[in-house]
């Protein structure tokens, strides 16, 4: 429904994102990115395991990003590396956003004991450190790319929930609430109908961090060794980079690039979206 | 309540989350496929009988509860148990290399709160200036940074190709100096580690520097402040700058309470002895004692600078009562 405030909210909004430039060109970058990558990955560069007899080989014209140790040609495997970390970044960035938004709804709506339970589950996962529990479980258990992107987000969403149950504390008092209530609707539909839209524009930057987060974590990981060797990975491709980064300097420097550049655009984006929505927020810090 | 009784209450509720944290970890290691006495004498051809002779050594025969309940006891003593790997207890390990990645660890995390808050400052009071801008690009381009990627490249640059500075270890391999030359020898191996963990600490407390100073400073107290005929650095420093530093505090309390953890990444990449490498390789190589013990001790360090950093609340905001 398009009630007239909805609407003067929306205008507003894009009003004062068109302003920063760099979360525009971020978000214009990163659509450019998510649509051409992929298809050219798997239309045109198919073969990101192809090996062939000139290992170590410097850019040129026939490898324009040069080739790894056992010759697979750099820029094919880049592409096919970014179209991971993009996945990789939107599913984290969706795991994370969906539970964090139902536990703060959750949390903020029945209070009492619900509230307690789901705050200190937060907490606990605010003071372990995920990072080197991802690690673990992905160690001990394998870790498909799957089940990485599942740990990621289910240890990153406290964040999310934090800030939807502080809105949906001062939101419960409201009239529209009360008025919902009177006139007989169930909890459910309050929750998801009144409440849920209302507390979303501060998430909407948050999810921008968190797919940021996503991506340079799982590439962390991956560049430590967790993760499925046959899909392509700019942190796997990293590692490799380190062993000839003395004689090949193009096999770590590309891949890291392109790791740095979706981190950075995400987070432009993320800015601009959270000064357009302004929320106050902070990320968990990234494993330095 | 009185803020001994806040402190106590704390204190158990940190106890308690402590408890929480090694309970899960130890559930996770018990449903670990695969077992740790065959991962370590397995490729020796050990007879059936000598390996369930070191599982009884080692306890592991018996129920998983039992062994839960021995552990949280010899926790609970200060016994953190027995690295299975390097046959040494895991307390002497922990107390050999922690210092090693607090030498990394402080000297960025200072440095970098420093300069940061300075140019977050400075670039608050400038706001929408070109000054701003180049501030406010180089944070987002140095909190963007993958940090391993960072050290690779400073390896290419300053190691490899320029042949400054040594680029794996703390120390060179096979000197014995000690003293001023060993002191010279640990400083031109920490160089680049520091310059990776300072870029991108840095970056993070210039961004939140200057986000909490501009909202502190469209505060209607300023005005006042203003009013009364302040001067605008006093304005600036003395009260917008008391009240934007709560955030500030809290980043620092966040990253001095996970520093235990070291950096992971960077000491991967520079082969740093530090904590961060030491439980990567304990995790690769089945050491759970050893991983266990990483996570109590960071648990541990960060409820209690976070206690610390409530606390610090009360001396900077006298409206902040405990209870």
């Amino acid at each position: 429904m398009a009630d007239p405030d909805t609407v003067r909210d929306s205008v507003r909004f894009w009003r004062v994102f068109r302003r920063q430039r760099p979360a525009v060109v971020a978000l214009v970058t990163l659509a450019a990115i998510t649509s051409v990558v992929p298809l050219t990955a798997r239309f045109f560069a198919t073969d990101p395991h192809g090996l062939s007899a000139d290992a170590l080989a410097p850019p040129s014209i026939r490898h324009p990003l040069g080739t790894d140790y056992l010759g697979r040609d750099v820029l094919v495997r880049l592409l096919h590396g970014v179209s991971t970390s993009l996945s990789v970044g939107a599913a984290v960035a969706a795991t994370a956003t969906t539970i964090g938004i139902v536990c703060g709804l959750l949390a903020g709506f029945y209070g009492g004991w619900v509230e307690h339970a789901i705050m200190r589950l937060a907490d606990g996962l605010l003071i372990i450190p995920t990072f080197f529990l991802v690690l673990l479980v992905a160690f001990i258990f394998g870790g498909g790319l799957g089940r990485v992107v599942l740990l990621l987000g289910v240890t990153a969403w406290p964040q999310i929930s934090r800030i939807v149950r502080a809105e949906v504390l001062s939101l419960r008092e409201e009239a529209f609430v009360a008025s919902a209530r009177a006139l007989g609707s169930p909890d459910r539909r309050i929750i998801f109908r009144e409440l849920l839209p209302n507390t979303l524009p501060p998430v909407i930057a948050m999810v921008a961090l968190l797919g940021s987060y996503g991506i340079l974590t799982e590439a962390s990981l991956s560049f430590l060794g967790v993760g499925d060797p046959n899909v392509v990975s700019l942190g796997q491709m990293l590692t490799n980079g380190l062993e000839s980064a003395t004689t090949a300097w193009w096999v770590p420097t590309f891949p890291g690039a392109a790791i740095f550049t979706l981190v950075v655009l995400l987070n432009a984006l993320g800015d601009g979206l959270n000064i357009a929505l302004n929320p106050r927020l902070g990320l968990k810090g990234v494993m330095v | 309540m009185s803020l001994w009784a806040y402190v106590g209450w704390r204190l158990v509720q940190s106890a308690v989350l402590v408890l929480v944290v090694v309970s899960l970890c130890f559930a996770i290691i018990q449903m670990a496929p695969g077992d740790p006495v065959l991962y370590l004498y397995g490729a020796q051809s050990v007879s059936a009988e000598t390996l369930d002779e070191i599982r009884r050594q080692w306890g592991l025969d018996r129920p998983a509860w039992e062994q839960y309940l021995a552990y949280v006891r010899n926790v609970a003593r200060g016994d953190l148990g027995y690295s299975m790997l390097n046959r040494e207890p895991v307390s002497s390990m922990l107390r050999r290399i922690a210092p090693n990645t607090l030498l990394l660890m402080v000297p960025s995390i200072l440095l970098a709160s420093l300069v940061g808050v300075l140019l977050g400052v400075s670039s608050a009071r400038r706001v929408n200036t070109v000054w701003d801008y180049a501030i406010g690009s180089l944070s987002m381009i140095g909190y963007s940074t993958p940090p391993f990627w960072l050290g690779i490249l400073l390896i290419i640059g300053f190691a490899s190709t320029l042949r400054w500075l040594p680029t794996q270890g703390m120390t060179t391999l096979g000197t014995s100096a000690r003293g001023l030359a060993h002191a010279l020898d640990v400083g031109l191996h920490i160089l680049l580690p520091i310059c990776v963990l300072t870029w991108w600490y840095l970056a993070a407390f210039a961004r939140l520097t200057r986000a909490s100073m501009v909202e502190e400073s469209r505060k209607p107290y300023l005005t006042t402040a203003r009013m009364k005929g302040l001067s605008e650095g006093r304005v600036f420093y003395h009260h917008a700058l008391r009240n934007a530093s709560r955030p500030v505090l809290t980043m620092l309390g966040l990253y001095l309470g996970t520093m235990f953890a070291g950096a992971v990444m960077t000491e991967v990449v520079f082969a740093w002895p530090g904590m961060g490498r030491l439980t990567f390789n304990a995790i690769l190589q089945h050491d759970y004692p050893v991983v266990i013990a990483v996570f109590i001790v960071i648990g541990t360090s960060v409820v209690l600078t976070n206690l610390l950093i409530d606390l610090a609340y009360g001396v900077l905001d006298p409206r902040i009562r405990y209870g």
